[in-house]
């Protein structure tokens, strides 16, 4: 017997995907998964990636991967999981979030004029700015180079000042 | 074996270990196919007295046992037709519980060493098409226009037959190279709607019509076009299917519609190899039986029949063909697997449920048996191929994450089996249970970007809560939208 990681449904050894939920039994990141949700993401859904004027952009510290933050003004970050309707508009899990306790709807950042302010959702590992554990829902602002940690996964904050104002 | 002595086995088409029985059966087949009164292609005579001299040698004993020993070493490589099999796991463990192991095969034409271009069968088609009161309207002028369209798009070769059926079905257009085109557009212009869905007299009438002009040098194909429910003549129906599927008539199904009863037409085609569409706006019946043609005529083998003895503790539990054309496949030997195309192959994916009473030895056989298929160019039988599945029996389960292949084969097929879940739940009167795959079936779609879809999922969830009913189109819709899209993926990672 294997118990699904995703509902907890019993199923019988040697199966590859729930009967029950229809997630994958393991390997949570194979390629397929990631195909399926990569490929069909563009399809009707808003992607943050990519804006020419961004007002600013998050440096994935373990990656070295940027993103920009372009056309709206708040973006929730945290990571897809298969099996959940959850959609945070900033989807980490390709940047081994899953591992660095990354929640799924994780937390948020919000330009209000020229000021950052990030806020916990209310994740499991909590968020950090420069070190110190922010309370959940609660917003805090944030500059130009601190770094936001979500979990484990360090992230700077790339404020551009010129489309800010 | 030496090429320039030819191999009796061969010729016949049997196993080596074939027995009195088979050689016969085998001989008279091939005797009924290539006798002088009857072929028609050049050097077919010549295969016709091969035969016989087969059947002298092997039908004695002492002479076979003779010829045997003359014999070189078999090569198990079949000449005409490649197979591949790959297992989700590379062995089984030693456990007191059920156990589940995948299988995926796939058959697809052997590379011939001249690149000459694979010949397009002819057909013999008879189109069976129904003419009840619902068809008034619309779906019944396209259908009409799409008859004709196929009349004038037959190559000089083709056959084909037009049935229209109610309570009573009524030979429109006879199978014959006949080519009175301007006479067959008439009378199918004159068809009238009347009466109700009765399938069998349809059916009765296709299959007639087709025999007359049975060839299996030819594609014996019948499309049958419904848009109703048939009552209490499905047993017969489906019999006769499988007596068709005997003589090598592949069965289509298009229904029309929301009334059309999807299960019985899967059902029906599935004996013959064959799959069932959905036509949900009468528009796309040009394009559904158009694109049929199409496939129809660039068939290469119009059917592999997988037979095969049970094994103990062990069952197939489920099983589909992925391509060419996804459909349900039956789990009880034999089973029609479906066609090989010239362009594409036939994979079909089983899942074996492995007992525990099986797993003393060190290995375990899942099956054993063979393929036939039947290449409709081709006047000399294929050889059968042997299929035999073992797995390891080991003491640890192993690792290694499932071949890619069958990962990517289950993972298109998921959703498809989401939908098959709730749908066996919500026919079971489980509505909380069909309710609940419904919704994690939306979940899926949503993650996919696949919206609409899973707005439909949810709608009939909500449906199958409140009144215990799924609404007009709803399961047809999701069934046959997971298929398309299981189909799809298959189409983007060939190509």
């Amino acid at each position: 017997m294997i118990v699904c990681p995703h509902c907890k449904e019993v199923n019988m050894t040697g199966a590859i995907f729930c009967a029950e939920c229809g997630a994958q039994m393991k390997d949570k990141d194979s390629q397929v998964t990631q195909r399926n949700i990569m490929n069909n993401s563009s399809d009707d859904q808003y992607l943050p990636f990519g804006g020419s004027n961004a007002w600013g952009s998050l440096h994935l510290l373990d990656t070295g991967q940027v993103l920009p933050l372009a056309v709206r003004n708040e973006f929730t970050i945290g990571r897809i999981s298969e099996g959940q309707p959850i959609m945070p508009d900033i989807d980490l899990s390709t940047s081994q979030a899953f591992a660095a306790g990354v929640s799924r709807l994780h937390a948020v950042i919000r330009r209000e004029g020229a000021r950052i302010i990030i806020m916990d959702l209310g994740s499991a590992n909590g968020t950090y700015v420069n070190g110190k554990r922010i309370s959940p829902n609660v917003e805090q602002s944030i500059h130009h180079g601190d770094i936001v940690a979500l979990g484990k996964m360090k992230i700077q904050i790339l404020v551009n000042n010129n489309q800010g104002k | 074996m030496s090429s320039s002595k030819p191999d009796y086995y061969e010729i016949l088409g049997i196993l080596r270990d074939a027995s009195q029985e088979e050689i016969k059966r085998a001989y008279f087949g091939a005797a009924q196919r290539l006798h002088p009164d009857k072929n028609v292609a050049a050097g077919e005579t010549e295969l016709f007295l091969d035969t016989q001299q087969a059947y002298e040698v092997l039908s004695n004993p002492t002479r076979r046992k003779l010829y045997d020993a003359t014999l070189l070493p078999e090569i198990e490589v079949n000449r005409v037709v490649k197979h591949e099999v790959s297992f989700s796991r590379p062995n089984l463990v030693q456990l007191g519980e059920p156990q589940l192991v995948y299988a995926l095969l796939e058959a697809g034409p052997r590379e011939q060493k001249t690149k000459t271009k694979l010949v397009s069968p002819p057909l013999n088609l008879c189109l069976i098409l129904d003419r009840s009161t619902s068809m008034q309207g619309d779906k019944f002028d396209i259908v009409k226009a799409t008859a004709i369209q196929l009349l004038h798009s037959l190559r000089p070769q083709d056959v084909l037959s037009i049935v229209a059926f109610s309570d009573f079905a009524e030979v429109i257009v006879p199978a014959s190279l006949d080519r009175d085109k301007k006479k067959h557009e008439g009378r199918i212009q004159m068809m009238q709607v009347s009466g109700a869905t009765e399938i069998y007299s349809g059916l009765e009438a296709g299959v007639k019509e087709i025999r007359r002009t049975l060839d299996p040098q030819r594609v014996n194909h019948i499309i049958l076009l419904t848009d109703g429910k048939t009552y209490g003549d499905e047993g017969a129906c489906l019999k006769l299917a499988e007596e068709a599927a005997a003589q090598n008539i592949g069965i289509t199904g298009m229904g029309i519609g929301h009334e059309w009863n999807d299960v019985f037409l899967d059902a029906l085609a599935a004996k013959t190899g064959g799959s069932s569409a959905y036509i949900s706006k009468p528009r796309d019946i040009e394009r559904l039986l158009v694109d049929k043609f199409k496939t129809l005529i660039s068939t290469y083998a119009d059917d592999v029949l997988l037979e095969f003895k049970e094994q103990e503790h062990i069952k197939i539990n489920y099983a589909f063909r992925l391509q060419p054309e996804g459909g349900s496949v039956e789990v009880e030997s034999p089973i029609h697997l479906g066609p090989i195309l010239q362009e594409t192959s036939l994979q079909v994916l089983f899942e074996f449920l492995v007992g525990p009473g099986m797993l003393d030895g060190d290995t375990v056989t899942l099956l054993d048996g063979f393929m036939k298929t039947l290449i409709t160019a081709r006047p000399i039988p294929v050889p059968p191929i042997r299929l035999k599945l073992t797995r390891k029996i080991m003491q640890n389960s192993s690792t290694a994450p499932p071949p890619p292949q069958i990962l990517n084969a289950l993972s298109l097929l998921n959703l498809y089996r989401m939908q098959e879940r709730a749908r066996t739940a919500a026919d079971a009167g489980q509505y909380d249970e069909a309710v609940r795959h419904l919704q994690n079936l939306a979940t899926h779609l949503l993650s996919q970007g696949k919206r609409s879809l899973a707005k439909t999922a949810l709608f009939e969830a909500d449906n199958l809560e409140k009144k215990h009913a799924w609404s007009l189109a709803g399961n047809k819709d999701i069934k046959y939208s997971t298929r398309a899209l299981l189909l799809s993926g298959a189409k983007e990672k060939a190509g």
